[in-house]
């Protein structure tokens, strides 16, 4: 069962409106405390997600996503 | 004569805070900055975990002295001030302070200016009778006006003659930045008291922080006690810089278009807002206003307590 | 009480002006930037796949330098060390099976050639033995505020394996919005690979016998990313990305063969598999980082598809449990499916042509992965954080079962179970 799913135009229509709609989404600059910490950055465990990336990367076809970072191995 | 900051700053001093326990899990750190008695407040009771956060708040609090004290001749600011004209490349926390400052110049209708330093070399607000005379304070008054500067980010350049200084909200920024970083590694709740400018993050477990502020001229041991939760506070006044001569007070508030002193200014204006920066500032807003302060902070619809 | 007004434009103005001074600055400089403008970071993973599969140990150490108002050089070094056997693609079979190891260049001995063989004993998973291999990579990038809102990013990472090298390069452009409650981003990056198997590069799609190889080969992967990162609440942090990928060249797996099967199920030969020599993909990334007091789930959703024919699902959480004193502990579940390749065969018949790209990979089968680990973290004061994380990765395939004779009771594609451990050591200074 093959899906059609044009993920292209679906994240763009999602920028789109976060764009425009989220001026009520948010926070003051001053309520920055809780997403300031460490364990809530996006990439929290920048070590973890490397190794798990590498590790998945030689043993599904699927890959990424996060973002950028590594290179090639000879492993996939 | 010296001023109490200019004794401090020069004083080279072996940074060092004290950690004492108030009451029930309330632990204080206190330390000297900024020429004022600083102290945080946490409600916590771990030794270490809050030898952590006094360390960090105290280095963040000399680290902002040090970069922004106009006392000091290796500050980012003595750097800008002994420029004479040349175009200064200043970083990005700098760059965000000369924005604020602009800002506030434009809202104020050019009446908060951060030029205004210079008035110093006439004005000494030190409870005598020396006021200058009117041709030494006209002399000055070409070399203030924010508008003279050129500010270009990151670039800034200070004609000679002219000079910047961040002490009308260095300290209440400090405060703010010290919550801020202290909000990063601790989940209780902390209140920041830099020589009587405030914030908390929120009021601890068992009651509202309870906030004395001292009530000048009375009699009365009693202070005016506020109820504070979370926000800033900041207390602006002239209590203890001022000159009186024939009768006649004159607050160290001046009014940067003619160089002389606004009249009628309230002895202490205290206002809470939701940062520490933005409460200084509208108390120096409305200390600027002179007579029209009570009814200035009425038409912001802020929280303020006036003493005249 | 203050009566019901609406806000005054210096109210607002100065209102703005003073968020825009706390927000800039709360993201701009650390306490530690300016005193411990270091951060080292290093691990030592293990990982082992069971039974008597492969094994690496892989020791990675990465520095960061904070010169200051979020100007970041990072620095990464990775050496991996891979041994044991790794399934070569052919089916098991009743009778013994023989093949000869990538660094041969012959099948059968002969003067001035190589000849390394390894037997398979009957219903066994034909798997290479002699696998061995070592690789050393390293990553560099710098990081930097431009303007106010602005960031821009830029890297390059090398790694060298005796039959396989890589060079890389991105860069990324972000910028916030919204008083910093959005930010946009976008990156590129460009992969040059070089491939040198062992023996030489097996002509793709080659009959096994006849052994034949030829020279290196090539491929570059061309990359582009764009995400959207938003503040939901006070607790809520959410990132959604959109990746497309493209492969260009060598893209084959030279070690990999299918087993040729006549109508019975008995071997009558072996291929080398051949694959398209170009892959579109893309993928859209969706995480959601919450708090809940000193406890952050990280929850996330994966859906990738590719010009392969290879649809995937990744769902993954974790969640960090805050235990005081500088301890945390923390689960994972991680959930992953794949379609098969379109030119995913479990064998090739003897009685059909062979198809134009085939593979046996089972990377590219259809499988169910789940992972489930734990990680303990603590703090030591001054020295830094050390932690231990121990996770199990079982790669299930969908059921392969086939109606030939001859592979009645042979387990065709087993499951795959991983062990992972790994230690780290980060420290600021």
């Amino acid at each position: 069962m093959r899906v059609r799913l044009p993920l292209g135009a679906l994240t763009g229509s999602i920028i789109a409106l976060s764009l425009c709609g989220c001026q009520t989404l948010g926070v003051k600059p001053w309520q920055h405390d809780v997403l300031a910490r460490p364990a809530m950055a996006l990439v929290s465990e920048p070590m973890d997600a490397a190794i798990d990336d590498h590790i998945y990367f030689s043993k599904e076809a699927a890959s990424g996503g996060r973002g950028f970072g590594g290179g090639g191995c000879g492993c996939n | 004569m010296r001023t109490a900051a200019e004794i401090a700053a020069a004083a080279p001093h072996a940074p060092d805070f004290q950690i004492a326990v108030r009451g029930d899990d309330l632990t204080a750190v206190c330390f000297t900055a900024m020429a004022s008695p600083c102290e945080v407040l946490l409600d916590a009771a771990d030794s270490r975990e809050v030898g952590e956060l006094a360390r960090a708040a105290a280095h963040e609090a000399w680290r902002i002295e040090r970069k922004f004290s106009r006392y000091r001749g290796d500050s980012v600011i003595s750097e800008i001030n002994r420029s004479a004209g040349r175009p200064v490349v200043v970083d990005q926390e700098t760059a965000a302070l000369i924005d604020y400052a602009a800002q506030c110049h434009a809202l104020s209708e050019g009446r908060f200016d951060v030029t205004a330093g210079v008035l110093r070399r006439c004005w000494r607000f030190d409870g005598s009778d020396r006021v200058p005379d009117e041709a030494a304070v006209a002399r000055l008054v070409p070399l203030i006006g924010f508008e003279r500067l050129q500010w270009r980010p990151p670039q800034i350049i200070v004609p000679p003659g002219m000079e910047i200084d961040f002490g009308g909200f260095g300290k209440e920024y400090a405060v703010d930045r010290v919550l801020a970083i202290l909000c990063t590694r601790f989940l209780g709740a902390v209140l920041v008291n830099f020589g009587g400018d405030l914030a908390s993050n929120r009021a601890p477990v068992q009651a509202p922080w309870q906030v004395g502020v001292e009530r000048p001229d009375t009699d009365r041991e009693a202070r005016l006690l506020l109820e504070f939760s979370r926000g800033g506070l900041a207390t602006s006044g002239d209590t203890h810089r001022f000159l009186q001569r024939n009768g006649r007070r004159y607050s160290h508030i001046l009014d940067v278009r003619t160089g002389w002193p606004v009249p009628e200014v309230p002895r202490s204006v205290t206002v809470a807002a939701a940062s520490c920066v933005e409460a200084g500032m509208l108390a120096t807003f409305a200390m600027l206003n002179g007579r029209a302060a009570e009814d200035f902070l009425e038409a912001q619809r802020a929280r303020y307590w006036s003493l005249r | 009480m203050q009566l019901k007004r609406p806000p005054s434009a210096l109210q607002l103005g100065l209102m703005a002006a003073s968020c825009a001074l706390l927000s800039h600055t709360a993201r701009a400089q650390t306490v530690d930037s300016a005193e411990q403008p270091f951060e080292l970071d290093s691990a030592l993973l293990y990982y082992k796949e069971n039974p008597g599969r492969v094994q690496t140990i892989e020791p990675v150490v990465s520095l960061k330098k904070d010169f200051g108002d979020q100007r970041i050089l990072g620095g990464t070094f990775t050496v991996d060390s891979l041994s044991g056997a790794t399934p070569n693609g052919a089916l098991p079979s009743r009778k013994p099976q023989t093949f000869a190891s990538p660094s041969s260049t012959s099948l059968v001995p002969q003067a001035g050639k190589k000849t390394t063989l390894y037997a398979i004993a009957p219903g066994n998973l034909p798997q290479d033995p002699h696998f061995n291999e070592q690789r050393v990579a390293g990553d560099a990038d710098w990081s930097q505020p431009m303007g106010l809102d602005n960031n821009l990013s830029f890297g390059g990472h090398v790694s060298t394996e005796h039959d396989f090298d890589s060079f890389a390069t991105h860069a990324d452009y972000s910028r916030d919005f919204n008083e910093k409650n959005t930010t946009l981003s976008a990156g590129l990056s460009e992969e040059y690979d070089q491939i040198h198997a062992h023996g030489g590069n097996p002509v793709p799609g080659s009959d096994y016998e006849l052994y034949e190889h030829e020279g290196g080969q090539t491929k570059t992967v061309s990359g582009a990313l764009i995400g959207v990162t938003q503040i939901m609440a006070r607790n809520w942090l959410m990132d959604l990305n959109y990746s497309y990928d493209h492969s260009q060249g060598y893209l084959t797996d030279p070690y990999r063969i299918l087993s040729v099967l006549d109508a019975l199920g008995n071997v009558t030969g072996y291929r080398y598999e051949n694959r398209p020599d170009s892959r579109a993909r893309q993928d859209l990334y969706w995480v959601n980082k919450v708090a809940f007091g000193p406890t952050v789930l990280d929850v996330s959703y994966r859906r990738g598809k590719d010009s392969w024919g290879i649809g995937s699902d990744t769902a993954e959480a974790h969640l960090r449990i805050d235990l005081g004193h500088g301890v945390y502990l923390e689960p994972h579940l991680r959930w992953y499916h794949q379609s098969a390749a379109d030119f995913y065969d479990l064998y090739l018949s003897a009685a059909t042509a062979a198809p134009q790209f085939m593979s046996a990979d089972p990377r590219l089968a259809a499988f169910i992965g789940t992972t489930a680990g734990l990680k303990l973290g603590v703090t030591i004061g001054r020295y830094g954080e050390v932690s231990l994380r121990l996770e199990e990765y079982q790669q299930r395939p969908s059921d392969q079962s086939s109606a030939l004779p001859q592979l009645q009771g042979l387990n065709l594609n087993p499951n795959l179970t991983a062990t992972i451990a790994q230690l780290s050591w980060g420290l600021q200074f």
